[in-house]
């Protein structure tokens, strides 16, 4: 356990190596929350206004979430394994007396826990500059289910997040290709980081209820916001389970199979 | 005569320079084709993600404004149109000046030296040297949508002249903030974010700078000038710039990119030449 302690502190000082370069990461999410909040300010500039299901304050609460639930859930360092697999780093991290997955895990709870303390700064500041009307959920249940669903959403991104890294064990030209089509592509839009998936007609929208990507975003959010009734929240819930545990599954598959293939290149 | 002369062959001179900077232009372009080509299903992945992007965003911009029936003042097809417009630019952009995103590890390593000794201009190789593949084959599918979107607005003949002479002056401020991001990658060698900070800012002119509240709205209409770039453009074609506001968007452009120009010049003494 203690060297996992260490992994994490040693974590958490890199991540100040290249301070400026961190802040402006930062940065860049906040000018996408701005035009996130900005959108739907005008779409709904109408007094009572009421679309896909949320009215003003809720879709504002959906905006400042998305700070918090991008850092927990997609702030992470397993993104760099790609590179490691793709120029042989990855031997230095085989022989070390260290559990693959547990080290990722803990690197990525420092990354985690460096952008959540940041975004609380984010939220208070854009609160105070753009002083909005905003839904606060007070009910303990739904505060529960929605740390549940966070736990949730983290596991499933580290799970994806691996699995697109393991592609240069197979093709090792394209450290970046997959991830970017991936994560980059696929979970920023179909996970609700940048609209509301409600938003699509109600064919599209059951279809991709059964993808993992809506498990990462949308659905906390959702449940903090209270929108669904509980029933519904919980089948949203075992759904995101069963997704955590079919992906942990097929990680580990895919990582036995890949490093029987690794042949160290550039090492 | 003499003078007639002396003009003549500074024209010959020019149009020679001119003919060779093509000519290296079209090598570097091929160059980084073949580059693409050699990665195999990169380009598959890399095509695949810009296209899924693009469908992913005007599907939930057309649903959107399907149910609200535009916002902001702007019709629905408007709202398109802006998104087009930014989609037009913003790829043009990149298919022109790729090789910005990978001028910091030149600089970083020292290997920029390799570039200043060569007898070509370094701005002119750091800025174009790298012609996106995939960004040429997502070019005419941008076009024909600006184009469907654009018919839709039924323009005159008139703002279809204006909307292209804006979009090109769009190019020439994108131009300048690509030229500026070269220039803060020598002066801070810190910064590996610098550009794509500028692909977010310039993505908030996927839609008007009109939903933005003071003083945001300003601040990307005259600091960041994304409403010189993609907002007014797109007002253009609806008829909703006067001729002044054209002219001045117009002499905007060139005065940016005068300006970082200058900037460039004056980072470029502050290069240190470090690790090479």
């Amino acid at each position: 356990m203690s060297k996992y302690l260490q992994i994490l502190k040693i974590s958490f000082q890199q991540e100040f190596t290249y301070r400026l370069n961190f802040i402006m990461w930062r940065v860049r999410n906040v000018i996408q929350i701005l035009v996130f909040f900005f959108l739907w300010s005008s779409v709904f500039a109408v007094q009572g206004s009421n679309y896909f299901g949320y009215n003003k304050e809720k879709i504002i609460a959906y905006a400042f979430l998305l700070i918090l639930v991008r850092a927990i859930v997609m702030s992470s360092r397993s993104v760099d394994v790609a590179g490691i697999i793709s120029n042989g780093e990855l031997s230095n991290l085989l022989i070390k007396p260290v559990n693959f997955f547990k080290y990722w895990i803990t690197r990525d709870v420092s990354s985690k826990t460096l952008n959540i303390i940041f975004s609380f700064f984010e939220i208070v500041i854009l609160f105070l500059i753009l002083r909005p009307n905003m839904f606060i959920q007070t009910n303990p249940l739904q505060i529960l289910l929605f740390i549940a669903s966070l736990l949730i959403a983290a596991f499933i991104f580290f799970c994806i997040a691996m699995l697109t890294s393991f592609v240069p064990f197979w093709i090792p030209e394209i450290s970046w290709g997959a991830q970017f089509l991936v994560i980059v592509i696929f979970v920023e839009f179909l996970s609700g980081a940048f609209f509301p998936l409600d938003v699509f007609p109600k064919l599209i929208y059951e279809f991709l209820r059964f993808t993992p990507f809506p498990y990462l975003i949308f659905v906390p959010i959702k449940t903090y916001l209270g929108v669904e009734n509980l029933s519904t929240t919980f089948g949203s819930l075992s759904i995101g389970l069963v997704w955590s545990l079919i992906l942990w599954i097929l990680m580990k598959r895919v990582w036995q199979k890949g490093l029987k293939i690794y042949e160290a290149v550039g090492r | 005569m003499k003078r007639s002369a002396d003009k003549q062959s500074k024209f010959l001179y020019f149009f020679k320079v001119y003919k060779r900077y093509l000519r290296v232009y079209l090598k570097m372009s091929k160059n980084s084709f073949v580059v693409w080509f050699n990665r195999g299903g990169a380009l598959f992945f890399f095509l695949t993600g810009k296209v899924v992007r693009y469908t992913f965003y005007f599907a939930f911009l057309f649903f959107l404004v399907k149910n609200t029936n535009g916002f902001a003042g702007f019709s629905g097809n408007q709202i398109l149109f802006f998104v087009a417009t930014y989609l037009l630019i913003d790829t043009l952009a990149q298919f022109l000046f790729r090789s910005v995103y990978n001028f910091r590890p030149l600089v970083v390593s020292g290997d920029l030296d390799l570039v200043l000794l060569k007898p070509i201009n370094t701005l002119f190789r750091s800025l174009l040297g790298g012609t996106d593949l995939i960004d040429l084959i997502t070019i005419p599918p941008i076009v024909f949508v600006v184009c469907y979107i654009g018919s839709l607005l039924n323009p005159s003949a008139i703002n279809v002249f204006y909307y292209v002479l804006l979009v090109l002056n769009g190019l020439l401020v994108s131009a300048s903030f690509h030229v500026a991001v070269l220039a803060l990658g020598i002066i801070t060698l810190e910064i590996d974010h610098t550009v794509m900070i500028y692909r977010d800012l310039v993505s908030m002119g996927r839609l008007p700078v009109d939903i933005y509240k003071e003083p945001l709205k300003s601040i990307l209409t005259f600091l960041v000038p994304v409403g010189v770039m993609v907002t007014i453009p797109a007002k253009a074609i609806m008829g909703l710039v006067s001729p002044v506001g054209i002219a001045s968007s117009l002499i905007f452009g060139i005065a940016l990119l005068i300006l970082s120009i200058k900037f460039w010049h004056f980072a470029l003494k502050k290069y240190t030449s470090a690790s090479s």
